[in-house]
């Protein structure tokens, strides 16, 4: 008897601190919901969730410990009642076989312990209303009959594996199709032209006036026309040609290119050059 | 002028006959912060490592219908570095079972009279860029995003301007020749980066 008592107690004590605990969250969620509303982001609600879930599970799992004793068993009479106001709310308790007298302060939200408010806080069924829909929702089920009940369950199960399947259609088509088409990542041209840039510096500045086409790639004529014609990279050219008669090259270089004279314009240099390529023979 | 003092050929023997496999791709401006996002998470578990260094390109013509190009690199948000010479051969596209580009390639550590050294061979220069981005690895793999930037005034890396809109995306695996495997995990390693990237074996030759 003493062993259960103290069993009893202990679950007791640990149901308390749990409900403690999610009172204390429900509070803060509910404060930030009322102050925070205008600056409150979504994942700190889901966090809120989370936590509250968090702290129900705990709990169920309190009651459902092996060590815990069926609460069910135990019966709850009130002894007192009084319409007077009750300062300190003193609550009599008989559980059972033992009484128990418990202080209890309940912030303000009860003040009378009166035969008004009593059968709300005892309460272990629910409201009247909700049994009242309880019965008609049960008389309503027992009305049906179990044909017809079958066939509402599968047209529900249809419906319902219809929307999932829209759901993961819909999410499919935005992964997939839906990304690319409306923000491109990448450009394919742009690819190219860097790819062409790092094989054979096409569009960086040539400081040499061969308009050399890189390695491996003699005598390719026009390479500078071709660059000229590739999409947005005129500027490229342009910016890049004058550079082309910086003091850079050697006078070797302009006979080589077969260029000695002073070249009228920088793009021109370019595709003369490159089609009078040194490394043609 | 002699014929140049390295052949064409592939350097063989030795230890130094390595492959670069590569894949190119590239991303654009305003989608690089989500392939950065993707890449850390694919990647090996590392600081993010960026990158801004200064590539010279030198040619060596010689009697050869074809220059001899060396590619030399130096750091410019790393002082004291070494600099970083390198060959890279002929790449070959390979048939469909190989997923990747290959080339030859001979990586060197320099010291940083590199270029006099080039130019008293006879080298010249043939163009130059600067190179700023990130790095992240996966393995043995290497992978490079970085935005090109023309340099406006010969040999002045201050005054620099982006060549395009968008950040070159390259995937390389450097190993001995032969080694056709790692093509698949580059392979696999890419498809992973689709839709936002397309990394594919790209031949220069046909963008000339």
């Amino acid at each position: 008897m003493q062993r259960e008592e103290k069993q009893l107690e202990a679950s007791l004590d640990a149901l308390l601190s749990q409900v403690a605990d999610l009172k204390n969250s429900l509070g803060s969620f509910i404060y930030k919901l009322e102050n925070e509303y205008d600056r409150l982001t979504w994942p700190s609600v889901l966090d809120s969730f989370a936590l509250l879930s968090g702290q129900l599970n705990t709990l169920n799992k309190v009651l459902k410990h092996e060590k815990t004793p069926l609460f069910r068993n135990q019966v709850i009479i009130p002894l007192v009642l009084s319409p007077d106001r009750d300062e300190d709310l003193m609550v009599c308790i008989t559980r059972a076989d033992t009484v128990l007298e418990q202080k209890r302060q309940t912030e303000g939200r009860v003040p009378v312990f009166s035969h008004e408010v009593v059968p709300d806080h005892l309460r272990t069924k629910p409201d009247p209303e909700v049994e009242e829909q309880e019965k008609q929702l049960t008389t309503d089920a027992a009305r049906i009959g179990a044909d017809a009940a079958q066939k509402q369950i599968q047209s529900l199960n249809k419906m319902c594996s219809n929307l999932l399947e829209k759901i993961s259609k819909e999410e499919r088509e935005s992964e997939g199709g839906g990304l690319r088409p409306n923000k491109q990542t990448f450009n394919p041209a742009d690819t190219n032209a860097l790819v062409a840039a790092v094989a054979f510096g096409k569009g960086l500045s040539n400081w040499r006036p061969s308009g050399s086409s890189g390695p491996g790639q003699p005598g390719q004529p026009g390479a500078g026309t071709v660059l000229a014609g590739a999409s947005g990279l005129q500027q490229v050219q342009m910016a890049g040609a004058p550079s082309q008669q910086q003091p850079m090259l050697s006078g070797v270089q302009m006979a080589q290119a077969g260029q000695p004279g002073k070249m009228p314009s920088g793009i021109k240099t370019n595709i003369k050059s490159a089609s009078m390529h040194p490394y043609q023979r | 002028m002699e014929a140049p003092p390295v052949t064409m050929m592939p350097v063989t023997g030795g230890t130094i006959n390595m492959m670069e496999y590569l894949l190119q791709g590239s991303v654009l401006d305003h989608s690089l912060e989500s392939l950065i996002h993707r890449l850390r998470g694919l990647c090996d578990n590392m600081e993010p490592e960026t990158f801004l260094d200064h590539e010279m390109v030198f040619l060596l013509k010689g009697q050869q219908a074809s220059p001899f190009v060396l590619r030399a690199r130096r750091s410019m948000d790393r002082t004291g570095a070494p600099w970083h010479l390198r060959y890279l051969g002929q790449p070959e596209m390979g048939d469909k079972n190989r997923h990747a580009l290959v080339r030859n390639c001979v990586d060197i550590a320099t010291s940083e009279n590199l270029t006099d050294f080039l130019m008293e061979m006879g080298f010249r220069m043939d163009h130059e860029f600067v190179a700023k981005g990130h790095l992240f690895r996966k393995g043995i793999m290497k992978i490079v995003v970085y935005k090109i930037f023309r340099i406006l005034v010969p040999g002045n890396t201050d005054s620099t301007e982006a060549l395009s809109l968008s950040y070159l995306v390259e995937l390389s695996v450097v190993a001995p020749a032969g080694q056709d495997m790692v093509s698949d995990d580059m392979r696999n390693f890419a498809e992973q980066l689709k839709p936002l990237v397309h990394l594919e074996k790209i031949d220069p030759k046909r963008l000339m």
